[in-house]
């Protein structure tokens, strides 16, 4: 019995563990950036949710449409003015510019909201139902519904839409793409704001079921990367099955092991995948 | 060419030389100045900011109640703050920076004990005393140091009132589950309660450590169901009780009786939480009712009333705690009748009085001996339970499930 | 050997004695921050060896800062030994820590390797969190040592080592097969430089003196805990200042480290939050504007707008 609910609290989590992460996927392999700052995105897309709740009563559900477009026009501008700029240079300046982004975000956001504790806190959000022995909270279970519907929509858009097409090449021959007048200024633009779109609402289900603050996505970062990473960076599908398969190592190690242990499992996890299999379990061959 | 970018990097190097050296202050010479960091920013920035607030007041208080008399003259009490960020190793170089380079008279303390270790070994070093009420680990004073203080009861003793209830209670409590944070002060509360556990015979179904920063308890409270403990105690900080309390009740957790060892008698958390902090137990050395008082504030409920008129929200012990380390300064300086830290740290270490936070003496150790009453919240209040061994008012028990709640 | 090469070692050592001689001049303060100071450049200076002459980002050696720190720290309170023992024995630890992790991480492309090392540094946190022999969440609490000025010149002799190093690799053989496997690796491999062998030498190397400095550390902060030795931002800082200052560069890192600590020492006491915002938006300025450093900006001797202007262009898509 304490299995099953194991398992389905690691499942139910994991859902949107890979939501949190496709947007960095997503952003990798278009852009082969690594977004430092992704997890800053997330701390704003619960923020906007929590205030939307809080001045005006928004069901952070329902506000997730709202959600999602502000954090699209905040990556679409950062790329667009920012990283446009760099997008040639080495590595590890990439890195350092939203490095430094992530710095600008968060204390911009400790200025504008300071460090208090917040949680966007919806009437119904303790409230629960039992199956057979198990105990599911409905918010878990409608997070998880809202990923799996943005996943299914997201997926159709890459695949199924000229815009998708278009980012989709420009990901596998930025060359061949140019020649073919896909404006890539604007695609890269484009695809960093989809990637935070999706950062964005993840953030505003975390907002629902976590507490709140400026520094809540330093965390999230690394937990995306090992998502990210786990299912192959570059790679949708991969996201999704990552964030499940830490979703359940979370849920199992927390539980058989030590609630101390998930960290460390996942961060060495995290290792022996780029040691063993870089790209990943979905991901295509291209790491050493 | 050549030279342009040589004068433009010497004056760089030089405009920064210069920031530096403005850098070292000094003191204003009537003044007493008391220095320290505390978490204003990051994980402890609610609790950081009750001693702000309380140090603040009682500085006022005091000037305005004529000062410190040191030698015929009367003294203003200042202070110098600093933000750590909830960082132990910001907080201690922030610390240093208070002694080497702001030279401050003396010390008070940050919140929590994992930041207090680290910075009392600081003042220790320079031989300057340290008054803290942020910290209650009997790790902070088992190191032998002579110059830090605690108006914090025991870490250790902190859960010691809950289990011995436990056991009175009818139905009396037979299982427990222990949940603490891996951090200085609740690793110390459950090294503590253990002890408690086994003098008492209750069974102890389950004992876990969590990360401070874990924001995720289903997986715990899971395991935690499974076992249907009686008791819940858990050792935390308040944003982890807070998070703790809000998943058990969407996990469907339901035990008789469970005790928080910060955030029941704090009215921040009790509104955050809203009915869902109904029974809940909390430990706390000093509630605004209790008849004690002394010098500066004449009662506890002066100092609440005064408090909440300037502040906005409630006193709690934090806050008590904090304002008693400064007004410790004003008696045991005026006590030693001088500014030398060795003869203040001496005056401190001997020092009897009433205050309004209760009798200060400390032990030899330099940690406050000082007994806890246990509390329940009941209609958003906070109700005594036991205190010194003795039962005040009944509790609710057992605590009715959350699907029997209205 | 000309002599032309000796003057920059001249120089330094001219700079090495003034220094030496700092303590009869400067405050109680100022030694402190000068202490510190040290330690930032040491780590700048350890990660220019793999990231700015080798080339591989390493986001993750604030690792070896913690291993070397945690070591001496246990070494100290649980086995008793006396600092000069444990010091270099958590210089060594680092150094082995880096052939046993470099072997496998180094075989990694460019963003993996970044990748693999933060996720390095971030289990070494964890792991330590969870050992009792580390103090886990509480941390070690070292012996007050009340003699500041041993921390000073510790801490300065390191620093001499570490630039040492850095301009010897700027000045040998060693140092030029760093610079080919940076610039075209394949090619260096195909010129007969044992790609593998160095990298994994020059990784070794970060990391003894990022250790070394964290021994150092922890015995002069008193305490040490997982979150204080195994940040991330420490890494990050590293590499900014090494970065600003210029990387791949011997002054570069001294440059760097100088300026930036000494801001946001300034900064970082007055308003903290606004510190931090300040930090970024210059991160985000140099990244665009002078990503090669202060040093190649003084080296070129021109600061005018087309410098930046022409840098922006360079990158951008």
């Amino acid at each position: 019995m304490l299995v099953l609910q194991v398992l389905v609290n690691g499942i139910l989590l994991g859902g949107l563990y890979g939501i949190m992460a496709i947007g960095m996927s997503l952003i990798y392999g278009v852009l082969r950036i690594v977004n430092i700052a992704h997890g800053a995105l997330i701390m704003l897309g619960a923020y906007i949710t929590f205030w939307t709740f809080t001045l005006w009563g928004w069901d952070p559900f329902l506000s997730l449409p709202v959600t999602i477009l502000l954090l699209f026009a905040v990556g679409y501008l950062v790329q667009r003015c920012i990283l446009n700029l760099i997008v040639r240079a080495a590595l590890y300046l990439t890195l350092l510019i939203t490095f430094g982004i992530e710095v600008v975000m968060v204390n911009l956001a400790r200025i504008a909201w300071t460090s208090d504790l917040r949680q966007t806190a919806p009437a119904y959000v303790a409230a629960n139902f039992s199956v057979g022995g198990l105990t599911i909270p409905y918010v878990r279970l409608w997070v998880f519904a809202t990923t799996v519907v943005l996943s299914v929509l997201f997926l159709l858009l890459m695949e199924r839409t000229r815009l998708g097409r278009a980012i989709r090449a420009t990901a596998q021959e930025l060359r061949a793409a140019r020649l073919t007048g896909i404006p890539v200024g604007q695609i890269f633009a484009v695809t960093f704001g989809l990637g935070a779109a999706l950062a964005g609402a993840a953030g505003a289900m975390w907002g629902v079921l976590f507490p709140i603050t400026p520094i809540l996505g330093r965390a999230l970062t690394l937990k995306s990367f090992v998502v990210a990473v786990l299912g192959g960076l570059g790679t949708m599908m991969g996201a999704i099955v990552g964030g499940l398969v830490l979703g359940l190592a979370e849920a199992f190690t927390a539980t058989f092991i030590g609630p101390t242990y998930p960290n460390a499992i996942s961060f060495g996890l995290l290792v022996l995948i780029l040691i063993v299999r870089p790209t990943g379990v979905l991901g295509r061959g291209e790491g050493r | 060419m050549k030279r342009r970018s040589c004068w433009w990097l010497a004056s760089m190097v030089l405009a920064v030389a210069a920031i530096l050296a403005g850098g070292i202050a000094a003191g204003a010479a009537e003044e007493i100045v008391l220095g320290a960091a505390v978490s204003q920013t990051g994980n402890y920035a609610r609790e950081g900011k009750f001693y702000v607030d309380a140090y603040q007041i009682t500085i006022d208080a005091i000037n305005r109640a004529g000062g410190v008399k040191v030698g015929g003259k009367a003294y203003k009490l200042a202070l110098k703050l600093y933000d750590d960020q909830s960082d132990p190793n910001l907080s201690v170089r922030l610390y240093t920076r208070l002694v080497t380079s702001d030279r401050v008279n003396f010390l008070l303390g940050p919140y929590s004990s994992g930041i207090t270790i680290p910075a009392s070994a600081v003042a220790e070093k320079n031989e300057i005393p340290m008054v803290q009420g942020g910290g209650a680990s009997g790790k902070i004073f088992d190191r032998g140091y002579k110059y830090i203080f605690g108006t914090l009861p025991k870490a250790e003793f902190y859960l010691q009132a809950a289990v011995e209830v436990a056991v009175k209670l009818n139905p009396p409590v037979k299982t427990a589950a222990l949940l603490y944070s891996n951090e200085a002060f609740d690793r110390s509360v459950g090294e503590g309660t253990r002890q408690w556990l086994k003098e008492h015979k209750i069974e102890k179904v389950y004992d876990e450590e969590y990360q401070p920063a874990t924001q995720d308890f289903t997986s715990i409270l899971a395991v935690i169901k499974s076992k249907n403990p009686d008791l819940i105690l858990m050792a935390g900080h308040e944003q982890g009780c807070l998070n703790f309390i809000r998943q058990a009740q969407a996990a469907d957790v339901n035990p008789k009786m469970w005790v928080f060892t910060v955030g029941p008698p704090t009215a921040d958390f009790r509104k955050t939480l809203g009915k869902a902090a109904e029974h809940v137990y909390g430990i706390t050395p000093w509630l605004e009712e209790m008849e004690i008082g002394g010098e500066i504030f004449r009662s506890a409920g002066e100092f609440g009333k005064q408090f909440h008129e300037r502040f906005g929200y409630e006193a709690d012990y934090h806050v008590a705690s904090g304002a008693a380390d400064v007004l410790i300064y004003k008696f045991a300086i005026e006590k030693a009748n001088s500014l030398d830290p060795k003869k203040v740290r001496d005056a401190i270490a001997s020092l009897d009085v009433e205050t309004m936070y209760g009798r200060v003496k400390f032990e030899p150790t330099g940690q406050i001996a000082m007994g806890q009453v246990l509390i329940q919240v009941q209609d958003g209040k906070v109700v005594p339970i036991y205190v010194g061994g003795k039962f005040v008012a009944k509790p609710v028990y057992p605590m009715p499930k959350w699907s029997q709640r209205k | 050997m000309n002599a032309r090469r000796w003057v920059p070692l001249l120089a330094g050592l001219a700079v090495l004695v003034l220094l030496a001689a700092a303590p009869g001049i400067f405050s109680a303060f100022m030694i402190q921050f000068l202490i510190n100071l040290f330690m930032m450049t040491i780590l700048a200076e350890s990660w220019n060896i793999i990231g700015g002459f080798t080339g591989y980002t390493s986001f993750g050696n604030a690792a070896f800062f913690g291993i070397g720190a945690y070591t001496t720290g246990v070494l100290v309170t649980r086995a008793g030994l006396p600092f000069a023992a444990a010091l270099p024995a958590g210089g060594a630890l680092a150094m082995l820590f880096g052939v046993a992790v470099g072997v496998p991480v180094l075989r990694l492309k460019g963003q993996y390797f970044a990748i693999a090392t933060l996720g390095i540094g971030e289990t070494m946190r964890e792991v330590v969190y969870n050992l009792e022999v580390t103090g886990a969440g509480t941390g070690l609490v070292m012996p007050i040592s009340r003699s500041p000025l041993s921390f000073f010149y510790l801490m300065l002799a390191i620093l001499a080592g570490a630039t040492l190093v850095n301009w010897w690799l700027s000045a040998s053989r060693f140092g030029y097969g760093l610079i080919a496997i940076r610039e075209d690796e394949d090619a260096a491999g195909a010129m007969g430089i044992n790609a593998p062998l160095y990298k994994t030498i020059a990784f070794a190397l970060s990391g003894t003196f990022a250790g070394l400095a964290g021994g150092v550390f922890a015995y002069w902060i008193t305490f040490i805990d997982p979150d204080a030795v195994f940040k991330m931002s420490t890494t990050v800082q590293m590499i900014i200042m090494a970065v600003f200052g210029g990387s791949g560069t011997v002054l570069g890192p001294l440059l760097g480290a100088f300026l930036l600590s000494s801001v946001s020492e300034v900064l970082a006491t007055q308003l903290a939050t606004l510190a931090e915002l300040f930090y970024g938006v210059i991160i985000v300025l140099v990244v665009l504007f002078m990503p090669k450093g202060l040093f190649d900006l003084i080296r070129r001797r021109e600061f005018s707008f087309k410098y930046f202007a022409r840098n922006l262009r360079e990158n951008r898509i």
